[in-house]
């Protein structure tokens, strides 16, 4: 099978886009930013300036009062607009997020899909963003709500989706007549510029939407600054919960922070296996396993016969996946993102042999399709015989490790799912409707999938999350998203 | 090998829709009593491919199993479009019959396998390979003669 094209062909240092333009930042701080199969270099990001992002918000601030009053229909246009441009350009952006990312080809694509969805649901705001009305709540009185922009919100981007991630939050930003920052991971920016010039292709005016290079400092300013009204975050529980959470709070910023996983995948024994396979298979090892959604923990349920018929099933899967460069359209994995992933992750694995689990599929020298250094590629990894307990069975190595564990009967398998800290999205497999509606219930998760790998919720419902997954009230996407973005006004009008 | 993604399952489609209208292309050109009717199947095969990558491109998210949706040996499907030198046109008719059950075949398979992949791709599938059954009747019902 061919190697498609590659979509990056000159090394160029990045521009920040700022009120409608291209700036260079003053940073002398420049980072390499690198094909993770090829180890090719695609780009350089500079670590922007304080005076940069400041002036980011600024021209975000001062674009604000003329976008709010920018009919939601006449907003909602520029979003048509930009839909069109996305899909004229799908993959074109796809491709870009292959090469900086390391992700498979057909998982590029699903990425640009899951980001042009959020555009599409946003436009429907002239009736996402009504209000409500009751005649005479009192003799002659009536009272209504209506639902107002704030100002300016941004988003701190995490690499493992790099296109999507922050179109779960800008385009209903927008839409709602807020302006917006996105500061791009600085690991993999690229296909946040390709997205930033189609937006100003797209008409939309200047400022209302700007993106700023740079790393931890440049999210600090954005955390400290006084006209940030709302921040949304991806990334680690000790980033979001100790600083971006905290910072919001004592800031009085309005905070959507989603943060790590550690997602256990039930398998009944009335589970039927040939079918599963597929969606365990991408759970675990879909993007390299590098996402909040993955499968970490196998829960088998069932006798022996069962468990080894199972786990026979997926370690045979496993071990047969084509590892190489993402732009094969034979690949089923890619690279970790970064070496310094791939370290962290071989890193769990020699913990989880120290802890004395059993390493039945070991990764840590991989095969690779095709003529590539093996400084980021993994191959899949499982252990048996993990326990809850267990720093594999608990924390979040965010690879393409597989922790399998065994549970006596389904109350015992949510009792494991539920002694974990995190809650982001638990699975059952299972042909009982009574098993699944009781995981459903019991579970305590944020996304639940039955019969689902990845429980990736669509546009226009809330991206849940639960205990040390998120932190906030109001969730990213759908009517939660609208709420977030929007302050409620309530008027009460009497007529003399 | 054998095809698991659905980015080269969509690719090897595309490859079997394009070769073969090529085939009825040349075909078109070589009797042009039908050519016409070559040439509509020709146009035919070009709109299957786009109708195949608008379904695999309007559901590929990042939560199906668009990478490991199927197990395809492309050998069974592959065919040949070179005629015979001296091949009489009831040997291409017969030649275009074979190549079509092929890519029926192709088709009917890779729906099944494509469950998964939400209704969109299989149904996309299981249309193009009902298109081609109409097809075959079509090619069986001209006449086996020289033009």
């Amino acid at each position: 099978m061919a190697i498609l094209e590659e979509p990056i062909k000159e090394v160029r240092t990045l521009k920040n886009y700022i009120n409608g333009e291209w700036s260079e930042s003053k940073s002398e701080q420049i980072l390499n930013i690198v094909n993770p199969a090829t180890q090719k270099t695609l780009a350089q990001v500079p670590m922007s300036t304080k005076d940069e992002v400041n002036a980011a918000v600024e021209a975000a601030k001062e674009a604000f009062p003329e976008w709010r009053r920018t009919t939601p229909l006449a907003r909602a246009r520029c979003l048509f607009r930009l839909k069109e441009l996305l899909e004229e350009n799908f993959e074109e952006l796809s491709r870009v997020q292959t090469v900086e990312h390391g992700k498979t080809i057909d998982e590029s694509r699903g990425e640009t899909r899951r980001g042009i969805e959020m555009v599409e649901v946003a436009t429907g705001i002239p009736s996402l963003m009504m209000g409500y009305n009751l005649e005479d709540i009192a003799s002659g009185i009536d009272e209504y709500v209506v639902y107002q922009p704030l100002g300016v919100f941004c988003n701190i981007a995490p690499f493992n989706f790099p296109f999507m991630v922050p179109l779960w939050f800008s385009p209903f930003a927008l839409a709602t007549g807020n302006t917006f920052v996105v500061k791009p991971s600085p690991r993999d920016p690229i296909s946040q510029v390709k997205l930033a010039e189609l937006v100003d292709e797209a008409g939309f005016p200047p400022g209302v939407y700007n993106v700023v290079h740079g790393g931890a400092d440049a999210a600090s300013v954005l955390l400290e600054h006084p006209d940030i009204k709302g921040v949304t975050f991806v990334g680690t529980t000790e980033i979001g919960k100790n600083i971006v959470y905290k910072k919001c709070g004592e800031t009085g910023k309005r905070a959507i922070v989603q943060t790590a996983a550690k997602n256990f995948l039930v398998v009944m024994p009335d589970a039927n296996i040939e079918g599963s396979i597929p969606a365990l298979m991408t759970s675990f090892f879909g993007n390299t396993g590098q996402r909040c959604l993955s499968g970490a923990n196998l829960v088998i349920v069932g006798d022996d016969a069962f468990y080894n018929k199972l786990l026979e099933a997926f370690v045979d899967t496993a071990s047969k996946i084509r590892v190489g460069y993402g732009l094969d359209e034979s690949i089923q994995m890619g690279p970790m993102q970064s070496i310094d992933g791939k370290e962290r992750v071989t890193g769990y694995i020699e913990k989880g042999i120290e802890e004395g689990a059993k390493l039945i599929l070991d990764g840590r020298k991989p095969k690779i399709i095709g003529d590539y250094p093996d400084t980021c590629f993994l191959n899949p990894t499982v252990f048996e015989g993990v326990t809850p307990d267990m720093i594999i069975g608990r924390e979040e190595i965010f690879g393409p490790v597989a922790s399998v564990m065994r549970a006596e009967n389904l109350d015992a398998a949510i009792e494991m799912a539920n002694s974990s800290n995190f809650g982001n999205a638990d699975s059952i497999f299972t042909a009982s409707g009574k098993a699944a509606r009781e995981f459903q219930y019991r579970i305590e998760s944020g996304n639940v999938g039955i019969n689902i790998g990845i429980v990736a919720p669509m546009a226009f419902f809330p991206f849940g999350g639960m205990k040390d997954s998120f932190f906030g009230s109001l969730h990213g996407q759908g009517r939660d998203a609208i709420r977030f973005f929007t302050e409620s006004k309530v008027v009460i009008q009497r007529w003399l | 090998m054998r095809l698991h993604t659905a980015s080269e399952t969509i690719s090897f489609a595309k490859e079997l829709e394009n070769k073969l209208a090529k085939f009825y292309e040349d075909l078109a050109k070589r009797y042009a009593k039908d050519g016409d009717v070559f040439l509509s199947f020709a146009k035919e095969n070009r709109k299957n491919v786009v109708q195949i990558e608008r379904a695999y491109y309007g559901v590929i998210t990042d939560a199906i199993e668009g990478c490991f949706a199927f197990d395809i040996n492309p050998d069974e499907y592959i065919f040949e479009t070179a005629l015979a030198e001296k091949a009489s046109y009831s040997d291409a008719l017969d030649k275009a019959v074979e190549m079509e059950e092929k890519i029926i075949k192709f088709y009917s398979d890779a729906a099944e396998q494509s469950k998964s992949l939400m209704a969109d791709v299989p149904r996309a599938f299981r249309m193009v390979a009902e298109k081609r059954n109409n097809r075959k009747l079509k090619l069986r019902s001209l006449p086996g003669k020289e033009g």
